[in-house]
């Protein structure tokens, strides 16, 4: 039924369905266009090189050095990039051509990464002094205006530790004592101090730790910074306290200053003088004006620097990495150094053989070479990569069928048929036209503002969807057009294509919720009949419907994978496959559940009332009794009978026919070869090397060629009743879509709606709007997506697809930014 | 509109389909045949899912029976 697309025979050729016929080519390069060469060929991007020199290690190759300088060069560039980050500058983003010589570039990248380093350092120098002065400031600041209260308190308590001093080692005269101290208290207590900032979070610590090293015999004062200070080490920002110590004696002063050192406190000198002070704070102030100035100039130096840098930072980043894959290319390459050339091997479609040797042509005009490049197709038994020419339409779809296994070379292609069949298969499990809608505008975004979004990096969820985005508007459509098939518009129905079918019995209809009602009319012209949504026979209907067209489409679609068998059969001449594989495929799986399809299709247009498992079953239990009552037309009895020794004859034909046939044909070519080695005497020895070769490679093992088959027709013959079981899930998905719609529309914004109440109504279309978009169009198109492209991957294309094939990743500039 | 008739309309879809993708996306043979292919394959797609619908509703063994309220 869905074979139609075969378009009649393998031999015209159809875009997408065989992957371009590829032959690897020699280019022989003289040394002196080799680079310009490969530089053209990577604009081209046609060709896959080989590498000829796998055996050498990344330093042994030629261009080694060539390397080195564009790593060294990259280095640079990403460290300019990051100056740039700092600065809040980005690169302008305009597509160029580099058009600078590498060698100019290089040394303007030295001396742009000196400069900047010079410009960084000296910005570094002068920024932790004019922090080490903001510091000084704050100290003169705070500490002035507590200086002399701290310092009479401090001398304070030195006499008051004095004095109990010396009462305790004099009774005699405290008189006395208190006499002189009244008189000259300046004589007696000469205290030194230091003054500094200490990190707020130690400042307890530090108090205590300078207790303790003094024994108490010292004062402290702490004044607390409301703002939080830049430490001239670090260049963070840290809450500071101000900090005024009063020790007296050498050796207090001693620890002090060590104390200090330990706790990253830092020491500003203090005057004692008012006049001083006042002095130094001028000149601080004076200081830090000049230096901010100073400072300010220098940034603005170095944002001129790195903006007129930008402008040409792209050009520069691309010329770097295009020359790193050109030495990459050319390190592939195998040198010939007596004759001055390097030898290039490499894939290439057939129909870019004019454009490369165009490409070879203009490479030696524009590089004054005296040799032109040779150009030469070898022949090989190694099999081509796969190279699909595809668009950005048919590039999603194409991911969907490599992301199974990338097609054999030239095999049928499943993604000719994945770009139909896929959004459809998906949209059954997902009818609902509203959703379909939903889906549709949303991937309308992405298309309509493709052009700006394909420039930009986006999340990676977001790529995805970005990248699926004509998948999703395939699927959007198919849905749209399932939707109204099954007459659900966010699980509303609507009598979109005329009346109902059905109507009551009588006027009075007093038995439509007994008896039901009557089909007065012929059936509904498009999708199901609106009737039946809501009606308490939905679900037996439904589950009825959506089962048998699961089948239905199942084995349509596994019949047109067996139909692609065929063609790729035809395609590669393989006579054996056709007979002994295709046509036994094809008659054991509709002589089952060909003809179960069938069945199923005589029984709606009959109105039989058989039924179809019993029928299957007793198929096989006891096929030549009478049906009975499940018979759905005359001679039914005879072809199901026909139908199953079909079905029987087809296993062992599938099975055991093929390997001995392989063997026979193998002896043949190998009495083939011998007769040809006979008669040609005159071989020279490269030749019987490459016969000995082929002949090892062809090395015929009978036994795992025979498991191998056996393998394949178990696989079958099971897989075609499990296969068909797993197009149930189509049933399965659509039919928890339809339920879970109705729930969210009834249970949700029905019940808001009659509470009458404007908030709990409110209330009810939130909840609604969030549990259809997060459940039935994210959650539910997941699940969907994913059962489609089970289907497709197991289902559908392990009737014919190898996918053990390998991609051609030609040499090419523009798919440079993605490797990084 | 009975069965064949809309399959007619199907059919016809598929040809209008068909000639103006010819017409307006002609871009040599083998992509031709390949367009020609998607809107086959499509269209049948679609009368499949309409006709299964369709002749499930014809004769059916149920009917409809209304939910008493």
């Amino acid at each position: 039924m869905d074979g139609g697309g075969g378009g009649g025979g393998c031999c015209p050729t159809m875009d997408l369905m065989r992957s371009e016929p590829m032959h690897l080519v020699q280019l022989i390069i003289p040394i002196e266009s080799a680079h310009r060469t490969v530089s053209y060929l990577g604009d081209l991007g046609l060709l896959q090189f080989k590498d000829l020199n796998a055996d050498k290690s990344p330093f042994q190759r030629t261009y080694a050095n060539q390397i080195k300088k564009c790593g060294e060069m990259a280095r640079k560039l990403r460290f300019i990039k990051e100056q740039m980050g700092k600065a809040d500058l980005l690169p302008s983003t305009k597509p160029a051509t580099p058009t600078i010589e590498l060698d100019y570039l290089e040394i303007k990248l030295e001396e742009i990464e000196a400069e900047l380093i010079e410009v960084n350092a000296n910005n570094e120098r002068l920024q932790r002094s004019y922090s080490e002065l903001k510091e000084y400031m704050l100290v003169l600041q705070k500490a002035g205006e507590s200086f002399y209260s701290a310092q009479s308190s401090a001398a304070a308590q030195q006499r008051e530790i004095e004095a109990q001093y010396t009462n305790d080692g004099s009774i005699d005269s405290p008189l006395l004592l208190e006499q002189e101290m009244m008189t000259e208290p300046s004589k007696q207590v000469k205290l030194g101090f230091v003054s500094g900032l200490v990190p707020k979070e130690k400042s307890m610590a530090f108090e205590r730790i300078l207790f303790r090293a003094t024994r108490g015999n010292m004062f402290l004062k702490q004044i607390p910074i409301e703002e939080p200070v830049t430490d001239p080490v670090s260049g963070e920002q840290v809450e500071k306290n101000v900090f005024i110590v009063f020790y007296s004696g050498e050796r207090a002063k001693a620890k002090t200053l060590k104390i200090c050192e330990a706790f990253g406190a830092n020491r500003y000198p203090f005057m004692e003088d008012i006049g001083k002070q006042m002095h130094m704070i001028d000149e601080v102030t004076r200081k830090l004006s000049e230096l901010k100035t100073t400072i300010d100039m220098g940034l603005l130096h170095r944002n001129s620097l790195l903006r007129k840098i930008s402008e040409q930072f792209e050009e520069w980043d691309l010329l770097v990495r295009m020359e790193k894959s050109i030495y990459h290319t050319l390190n592939m390459l195998s040198i010939d150094v007596t004759r001055k050339c390097l030898v290039a091997e490499g894939w290439s479609p057939i129909y870019a053989a004019n454009q490369i040797q165009d490409a070879l042509r203009r490479a030696t005009i524009d590089s004054n070479s005296q040799v032109g490049s040779i150009f030469q197709i070898l022949h090989t038994k190694e099999m081509p990569p796969t190279y699909f020419r595809i668009n950005k339409f048919t590039s999603a779809f194409q991911e969907i069928v490599d992301a199974y296994g990338v097609a054999r070379y030239q095999e049928a292609n499943p993604g000719v048929y994945t770009i139909v069949t896929f959004p459809f298969l998906f949209a059954i499990m997902f009818g609902d036209w509203g959703h379909g809608l939903c889906l549709l505008l949303a991937t309308l975004y992405y298309i309509i503002k493709e052009k700006k979004l394909s420039s930009q990096k986006l999340g990676d969820i977001t790529e995805m969807t970005f990248g699926g985005r004509y998948v999703i508007m395939m699927m959007a459509l198919f849905s749209i057009y399932t939707g109204l098939v099954y007459n659900e518009f966010f699980s509303v129905t609507f009598n979109l294509f005329g009346p109902s079918a059905y109507a009551c019995r009588d006027a009075s209809c007093g038995d439509a919720s007994t008896a039901g009602l009557i089909k007065v009319r012929d059936a509904y012209p498009f999708g199901l009949d609106p009737i039946w949504h809501g009606s308490r026979s939905e679900l037996p209907f439904l589950n009825s419907l959506k089962m048998k067209m699961s089948i239905l489409i199942g084995v349509a679609q596994m019949n047109l994978g067996i139909v692609l068998s065929y063609f790729n059969a035809l395609f590669f001449r393989n006579g054996l496959n056709v007979w002994y594989q295709f046509i036994p495929q094809l008659i054991f799986l509709n002589s089952l559940f060909g003809y179960l399809s069938v069945l199923i299709i005589v029984k709606w247009c009959t109105g039989s009332k058989a039924d179809l498992y019993h029928v299957m079953i007793y198929m096989f239990l006891s096929p030549t009794d009478e049906l009975g009552e499940n018979q759905l037309f005359v001679g039914q009895r005879e072809l199901q009978l026909v139908l199953l020794l079909l079905a029987l004859v087809s296993v062992p034909w599938m099975l055991l026919p093929k390997p001995f046939l392989e063997r026979k044909q193998h002896q043949e070519r190998l009495q083939g070869q011998a007769y040809t080695a006979l008669r040609s005497d005159d071989i020279d020895s490269i030749e019987m090397d490459a016969n000995h070769d082929s002949h090892g490679h062809e090395e015929f093992e009978f036994s795992e060629v025979f498991v191998h088959q056996l393998i394949h027709t178990i696989e079958f013959v099971l897989g075609a009743v499990s296969n068909t079981a797993s197009y149930l899930r189509l049933w399965a998905l659509s039919l928890a879509h339809s339920e879970l719609s109705s729930v969210f529309y009834e249970k949700v914004l029905l019940l808001a709606w009659g509470f009458n109440n404007v908030f709990i109504l409110i209330i009810g279309i939130i909840v609604f709007l969030f549990a259809t978009v997060g459940v039935l169009l994210v959650m539910e198109t997941l699940s969907a997506f994913l059962h489609a492209l089970r289907l497709h991957w197991v289902e559908f294309q392990n009737k014919f697809y190898e996918g053990d094939g390998y991609k051609f990743y030609p040499f090419s500039f523009t798919s440079l930014g993605e490797d990084e | 509109m009975g069965f064949w008739v809309t399959t007619l309309i199907f059919i016809l879809i598929g040809v209008v389909a068909s000639l103006s993708a010819r017409l307006c996306f002609n871009r040599g043979p083998s992509t031709n045949l390949f367009h020609l292919t998607l809107i086959i394959t499509a269209t049948v797609c679609c009368w499949m899912m309409w006709a299964i619908v369709y002749l499930a509703q014809m004769k059916p063994l149920i009917v409809p029976i209304l939910n008493e309220e």
